[in-house]
């Protein structure tokens, strides 16, 4: 393991290796390409490399079960290469050729096994009775030129009938369960985001449109989400799950200028959320009727994604960012106003033509006792 | 807005070739800033090696991570233009657009979907500006430059006076060597190159 201090502030990747008193940690569970650490029984190697080529990080790469026995997480099978410098006539790909399958596939700890759990599927969310989320596509493979649509699926249990929640087919992507409710992004062109709630088979509804989520609240009652300036002034909101009222607002313009405006896939620990900003981290705290900016901390990475608490003091916290050699970790303290950053296996190669790939593995769905 | 001038040498062209059917065009994009970056229309009357070209300011994404779904700038690389539509009536995008292949971004694992070059107009290229802060379908303002992940012109509103980018690139693209089709086009062979 390779560990790299840089400053908390400045500009670009520039490293800068220093001293620091303490050596950051890693996240508990947390993927280097298909190698998984921080499971019970030690390091393991996946099938597949958990990774969400078409959803990004707006959802967990892979998500543990709530008793910790079982890893579902995201795959995704090129059939055939698509090289990014060139375009699709340039590779001889034509309209409708198979491009990628993505499936969900679960890890066993106790098992030892690695098999498929839903094949042309991808996103998913895992409830703390066991139940299931996720989106399965129309046809099992990503095609060239045609919008991978499909539905909303949700098992009860691994063992549990798949029961279609979507009423249309659409570009769905799960996020996580708020209680009994399902937290899902509706895409539409350019990469628009609905964020909609599932209350039951067939029962959609827009909880908050062109807006992304930050995190669900502690109790599964509540939901932060962003609107960036694409949308309009941007702006944090907390919006009740029920009803969709919006409790709390803070226009993002009118705080400390270096948080502009933050990111979908932070994390609420009681009451302090975090989120990704356009120069680092941001920390705000939710008090009845109010968001207050807490702290801004500026990050020397190109972008900082998926950031979450550590401990319970809300000024500890643990996120990601991309260098050339791939994923780095970020160790943020908000105290000192310092980020210090941990790159494991710094010599893992990529698996299947993927790069080496580095993310924390979470469930972000509220109320869970992981996470 | 910031137009490259079409040079002497290529009016002197158009004026020789009288016709402009016979040209070759293609897009390319130089990411700058999310705000201000350049569109550029490009084209060669082939054999002849000479390139034209006409630039717009053009915005893309929010965040200059091409990695960022939803957020991020248009990836670099060639891309296949799949579309040309005058009156496209989406949910998020309208009017006059085009619409450009899947790219996996720099991490080579996340890939950007659902990308266009597009501006803020209704289906029928008209302005409806009806709200205090931001209409999607209205160009008001220079935040509106900001976009998910597309490519953005702007055009003038009753609102505000910005330049009718939209409509100069839309009637370069159809003078100067792009498909007189509309709709789908899968194998069209306009291209676009996005610069590192």
């Amino acid at each position: 393991m390779a560990m790299v201090a840089f400053a908390g502030c400045g500009d670009g990747e520039q490293e800068q290796a220093r001293s620091h008193p303490a050596a950051p940690s890693l996240p508990g569970l947390y993927s280097v390409g298909a190698r998984i650490f921080g499971l019970p029984g030690g390091p393991v190697r996946l099938a597949e490399p958990p990774v969400t080529p078409l959803a990004g990080w707006l959802t967990p790469a892979a998500v543990p079960s709530a008793d910790g026995r079982y890893l579902a997480y995201n795959s995704w099978r090129e059939l055939r290469h698509d090289d990014p410098k060139l375009s699709w006539p340039d590779q001889g790909i034509e309209p409708g050729d198979a491009l990628a399958t993505p499936s969900i596939r679960l890890y066993d700890s106790r098992a030892g096994t690695d098999d498929v759990l839903a094949e042309g599927a991808f996103s998913l969310a895992w409830r703390a009775d066991g139940a299931l989320a996720y989106f399965k596509g129309a046809e099992r493979d990503y095609r060239a030129g045609l919008s991978y649509v499909g539905d909303v699926i949700v098992r009860p249990s691994l063992e549990g009938a798949p029961e279609v929640w979507s009423s249309e087919p659409g570009r769905y992507i799960v996020v996580g369960w708020a209680g009994t409710r399902l937290i899902a992004y509706s895409e539409h062109e350019g990469e628009a985001l609905d964020l909609v709630v599932f209350d039951g088979p067939g029962q959609m509804r827009v909880l908050a449109a062109d807006s992304a989520l930050v995190a669900i609240s502690p109790n599964g009652r509540q939901a932060f989400v962003e609107q960036g300036p694409a949308q309009g002034r941007p702006t944090v909101r907390v919006l009740e799950l029920e009803t969709a009222r919006e409790v709390a607002a803070l226009d993002l313009t009118r705080v400390d200028a270096a948080v502009g405006w933050v990111g979908y896939a932070g994390d609420w620990r009681a009451d302090r959320v975090v989120a990704s900003s356009t120069s680092g981290l941001a920390v705000f705290h939710i008090t009845p009727g109010k968001i207050s900016l807490q702290k801004a901390l500026r990050v020397a990475a190109s972008s900082v994604a998926e950031p979450r608490f550590v401990g319970s003091s809300g000024l500890h916290v643990r996120a990601w960012t991309s260098v050339r050699r791939g994923g780095v970790f970020l160790e943020c303290d908000f105290t000192v106003g310092a980020c210090d950053r941990t790159m494991p296996l710094p010599e893992a190669r990529g698996v299947h033509g993927f790069p080496s790939w580095r993310r924390p593995l979470y469930n972000p769905s509220r109320p869970l006792g992981t996470s | 807005m910031r137009r490259a001038v079409v040079t002497l040498a290529a009016a002197t062209a158009l004026l020789a070739c009288g016709s402009a059917t016979a040209a070759n065009g293609w897009w390319t994009f130089n990411r700058n800033t999310n705000l201000n970056s350049t569109l550029t229309w490009k084209w060669t009357y082939p054999p002849s090696p000479a390139q034209y070209s006409h630039s717009w300011r053009a915005g893309s994404g929010s965040s200059a991570n091409e990695c960022r779904r939803g957020e991020g700038w248009l990836p670099a690389g060639w891309y296949a233009q799949w579309g040309h539509w005058n009156h496209y009536e989406g949910s998020a995008i309208r009017g006059r657009v085009w619409w450009v292949q899947d790219k996996y971004c720099r991490d080579g694992v996340t890939k950007r979907t659902e990308l266009f070059i597009h501006s803020e107009e209704t289906a029928s290229n008209g302005q409806s500006c009806t709200s205090t802060y931001d209409d999607p379908f209205c160009w008001e303002r220079e935040a509106d430059y900001y976009s998910l992940g597309c490519m953005k012109l702007a055009r003038p509103s009753p609102v505000a006076g910005f330049p009718n980018d939209l409509g100069s690139a839309h009637s370069y693209y159809h003078t100067y060597g792009g498909s007189s089709e509309h709709g789908d086009l899968p194998n069209d062979a306009y291209e676009l190159y996005v610069f590192s």
